[in-house]
């Protein structure tokens, strides 16, 4: 094939030795990473690839210019997404969908969990408890929180390799600015509005007339503190690699 | 995009779906092999990205003209193999007729001699 010397991997400096199948995997992890595929269109892609290095190896290639070629021929995973968002859009949703509904159900629990807690340390040590609000001891709810996510992630998760949540910098940055956010408006927001020092105890004592505007004053509170930068969250970072074996497609010796 | 068509972008999403029909009304293939036989059949002149046929196979197989199944060949690779369905065979009927016109009139426009249908 003319030209091949100038593949831009020959031009690079590669001196460990090219390992095909790693480079595959490699190619697999990226493609598990975006958000539109099924697993069976990651293995309907990962075969088509393997056909195209059979084929480029057969014309006398070797493994890393075959391997660079089909590559470039299949195009980049983000690409290859984009396409296939087109055509998935309601998979994609309700994958979305089942995401967001987990993140509200296991943030309730975090919540109820994370008062119970509170309730009794303020029985226990008021001194201290009075300290946390003060201070926002936020990085409690943080840890439950993420506690939480990377449980439930791993309990859907069935991949044989685990890809980490937040797979890549830019997801990581943006993900943990909603963490911050969400954490820091509900210190403000929940507990100080249900706190124990003026919480269930002055609502009661209220007349019947204050009871109305101050339920409707906590729920609007509650669902601009918890349930919308959830909806963010799970909408924008669901996980991705759901199911995925990567024994699924015939290996290359 | 990475597209380099000599069709322009509206004329091969058109074209797609009779031509994957017409591939698949001769037999039963998977997607490396379609996309190897469209290059073969039009001389490299209707060139699809990789990527653009799964999501047109897939769409076909969800409005039911194909069907997909699993399967290992000798080598013991598995490709996902498409075949048509009956509805997909009727449905080619129907864009043949209507390319086969949109052909004929543009062959007594340019006074080529038309194909009949």
């Amino acid at each position: 094939m003319a030209g091949r010397s100038q593949l831009p991997v020959q031009i690079m400096e590669n001196r460990t030795r090219f390992e095909l199948n790693t480079a595959i995997e490699n190619w697999r992890n990226q493609l598990a990473a975006q958000p539109n595929f099924a697993p069976d269109d990651r293995r309907e892609l990962e075969a088509h690839l393997r056909d195209a290095i059979t084929e480029f190896q057969q014309r006398g290639l070797n493994d890393e210019e075959s391997f660079w070629l089909a590559g470039r021929r299949i195009g980049q995973p983000q690409q290859l997404s984009d396409e296939f968002e087109k055509a998935n859009s309601t998979r994609v949703w309700r994958e979305r969908m089942f995401w967001l509904a987990l993140g509200i159900i296991s943030w309730q629990l975090t919540l109820i969990l994370t008062t119970v807690a509170k309730i009794m340390l303020n029985y226990l040590t008021p001194g201290l408890h009075r300290f946390y609000q003060r201070s926002g001891f936020w990085f409690v709810d943080a840890a439950i929180l993420i506690i939480g996510i990377i449980l439930a992630r791993g309990w859907f998760v069935r991949s044989t390799k685990p890809i980490w949540f937040f797979a890549n910098r830019f997801r990581l940055v943006l993900s943990m600015t909603v963490l911050i956010i969400l954490l820091a408006s509900t210190q403000v927001g929940i507990v100080r509005q249900i706190s124990l020092n003026r919480g269930y105890d002055s609502v009661v004592r209220m007349g019947l007339g204050a009871w109305v505007p101050n339920l409707l004053h906590l729920t609007l509170g509650y669902l601009e503190y918890s349930v919308a930068p959830l909806i963010l969250l799970m909408l924008f970072f669901p996980p991705q690699n759901r199911g995925y074996s990567k024994l699924d497609c015939g290996h290359i010796e | 995009m990475y597209k380099t068509a000599m069709l322009t972008k509206d004329l091969v999403a058109a074209s797609s779906k009779p031509l994957l029909l017409s591939i698949l009304a001769g037999g039963e293939s998977y997607g490396y092999e379609i996309m190897q036989k469209v290059r073969e059949l039009s001389g490299g002149q209707i060139e699809w990205s990789d990527g653009m046929l799964y999501p047109v196979l897939h769409r076909l197989e969800r409005d039911g003209l194909i069907k997909s199944e699993w399967k290992a060949a000798v080598t013991g690779r598995e490709r996902k193999y498409y075949f048509i369905s009956s509805g997909g065979r009727r449905a080619l009927k129907t864009e043949r007729r209507q390319w086969l016109a949109v052909h004929n009139s543009l062959c007594k426009l340019w006074k080529i001699e038309p194909v009949s249908s």
